[in-house]
């Protein structure tokens, strides 16, 4: 494959995805689309998705806050710096990490799973069968694969950041309610509102880019079981690089 | 697509399930926008004060106004007035607010580390309190700003020290000069060595030091014979059979020999006016006449050898001076 073909096939690839996110946002906004169907595979993926990590997710997520708060916080002691600790953790853990680990979460289990379902739907023929019986695939499974991981993924990122919020409280003062005024401070602090718009599109870009892209990549299969392996790591490795531009991105807004 | 059954069990409250997840995370994200509404102050009343300063450096919007080091405003807004300087902007809450009088004093303070600090000083609790949208100067103090005089000064010293200690220096000149000093003083000679500048003026002070001691140790012998001869004086001039002694006694003849003088005038009174009386008979007087000059003749050679007896007893007549031996 020449460098031509390389770059061709990248624009090709990212191309399709633009196009599947076009169509599931046109079908999104058509109230036709909604049907129980489409809200049984919804309510199915966030389930599978969200529901059953749950518990894990938020503890893995508690357990995290937990330690890189400890460490901060004894670190800028050391450096007579334990009244940035809290605003420095607070924009690190819940502003950038826990949210890029949520999306990549999610990615590696859910996204890795719908990648693998469309291409083996693609390879036993069942979505150019639905379009034979003039049924959008789009609008019957894709668009509640892609809303549900959508959902997921800003609901898992929220309950994240809300619990290493407390256990960030928690870790610094303890059980004590006298912190709540010096925490409410470096909370206004972090989460001005160019903070909270900049997190909601951070967070609103990550999900998209969750729910799009396996599902564009496991349309690229073919009638071959063999293409099936192919899409799916394509698939995987392209979410990986777009979180990762992403987060990158967002950073350079903000801090750049 | 239907899922085979026995690849994943779906429960059945489903959609109850996703509710509540739903449902708990709308109400996180809803709880957790009410909490930074309210951590910024947005339900509570507030008032506007404004410092103005020269320079705003280090001060950002979102910053703390401190009181005793507890936090009671926020910078809200910061821009360049009409002259150049930076106004910003700061809410403070209405419960806050009552720190605030019209005496109190603002800072923007900047360590070497970290932002600046916005500091309110209130001398005076009593005073007025400060009024919504008050304009304040802020008094500025800032240690960077202190380190480029610091570093300029520094190297001046560090120039100096680098002269002084450098070859040829004046320290290296002084530090020779005190080795020398210090061989000097471990020398034979010692201190005074040290101190004069070489071992012949030393030898010359140890000699003139040694030359003392004798002139203090003929001097104490002369001091010696002085006392003896004090003495000696004493007891011949004051000491029993002394000058004095004589003197007195000399003085007691005297004063007997005059008294016979008296009696042997009031004699040759009587005498002469028995004379007068009797001038007649002369012959007869002529016996008494020889008697009297006879007497005469001795108060007179007595009056005579009293006088020689003073004259040769009282020495300071003829000479003042004394001679000490």
């Amino acid at each position: 494959m020449t460098r031509r073909d390389a770059t061709l096939g990248w624009i090709r690839v990212w191309g399709r995805a633009a196009r599947l996110a076009l169509a599931v946002a046109v079908a999104g906004f058509s109230p036709a689309s909604y049907t129980p169907h489409t809200r049984t595979v919804a309510l199915q993926q966030i389930y599978f998705t969200a529901w059953q990590v749950l518990i894990r997710f938020t503890l893995f997520a508690a357990l995290l806050g937990l330690v890189v708060v400890q460490i901060t916080v004894s670190v800028a002691r050391d450096f007579d710096l334990a009244a940035y600790a809290l605003e420095l953790v607070l924009r690190v853990l819940v502003l950038e990490v826990i949210p890029l680990l949520t999306a990549l979460f999610v990615a590696l289990r859910s996204g890795a799973a719908i990648n693998t379902e469309v291409a083996l739907m693609q390879v036993s023929g069942e979505l150019d069968g639905m379009r034979a019986e003039d049924m959008d695939p789009v609008e019957r499974e894709f668009l509640p694969r892609v809303l549900a991981t959508g959902i997921s993924v800003t609901a898992l990122t929220i309950l994240g950041c809300g619990l290493v919020l407390v256990t960030a409280y928690l870790a610094m003062y303890g059980f004590s309610p006298w912190g709540f005024n010096e925490y409410s401070r470096t909370i206004a602090r972090v989460f001005d509102p160019p903070a909270l718009v900049g997190f909601a599109l951070k967070c609103l870009a990550f999900s998209l880019a969750v729910a799009v892209i396996p599902v564009a990549a496991g349309t690229e299969a073919t009638r071959q079981m063999r293409s099936a392996p192919v899409a799916v790591m394509g698939g995987m490795v392209r979410l990986f690089f777009a979180l990762g531009l992403i987060e990158v991105l967002a950073l350079a807004v903000k801090y750049v | 697509m239907e899922r085979e059954p026995g690849v994943t069990a779906l429960p059945k409250n489903l959609q109850f399930r996703v509710g509540l997840l739903l449902g708990l995370t709308l109400m996180v994200a809803i709880g957790f926008v009410v909490y930074v509404l309210y951590a910024r102050g947005v339900f509570e009343a507030r008032q506007r004060l404004t410092l103005v300063a020269d320079n705003a450096e280090g001060v950002s919007i979102g910053m703390d106004l401190t009181f005793s080091g507890f936090p009671i405003g926020r910078v809200n807004r910061m821009a360049l007035d009409e002259d150049g300087r930076a106004r910003i902007d700061i809410d403070v809450p209405r419960k806050d607010a009552r720190w605030l009088r019209t005496s109190s004093v603002f800072t923007i303070e900047r360590g070497v580390v970290g932002s600046a600090r916005i500091r309110a000083y209130t001398g005076n609790l009593q005073d007025p309190p400060l009024a919504d949208g008050a304009v304040r100067p802020v008094l500025r103090g800032d240690a960077s700003e202190e380190i480029p005089r610091m570093v300029a000064t520094l190297r001046t010293v560090l120039e100096n020290v680098e002269q002084m200690t450098a070859a040829g220096g004046s320290l290296q000149a002084s530090l020779a000069n005190l080795q020398a000093v210090t061989e000097r003083l471990a020398g034979r000679q010692g201190a005074l060595a040290a101190v004069l500048g070489g071992d012949e003026q030393a030898k010359k002070v140890t000699t003139a030091i040694d030359r003392a001691n004798a002139l203090l140790a003929s001097l104490s012998a002369v001091s010696q014979r002085f006392d003896g001869v004090l003495g000696k004086t004493d007891q011949r001039v004051f000491g029993e059979g002394g000058v004095m002694d004589s003197a007195q006694r000399a003085l007691a003849q005297a004063n007997g020999i005059l008294g016979d003088l008296r009696e042997t005038l009031k004699k040759a009174d009587q005498v002469l006016a028995d004379a007068q009386q009797v001038g007649a008979n002369a012959k007869a007087a002529t016996t008494d006449l020889a008697t009297l000059r006879a007497e005469v003749d001795a108060s007179l050679r007595k009056v005579s050898g009293l006088i020689d007896e003073i004259n040769r007893r009282w020495p300071f007549e003829r000479s003042t001076e004394i001679k000490l031996p």
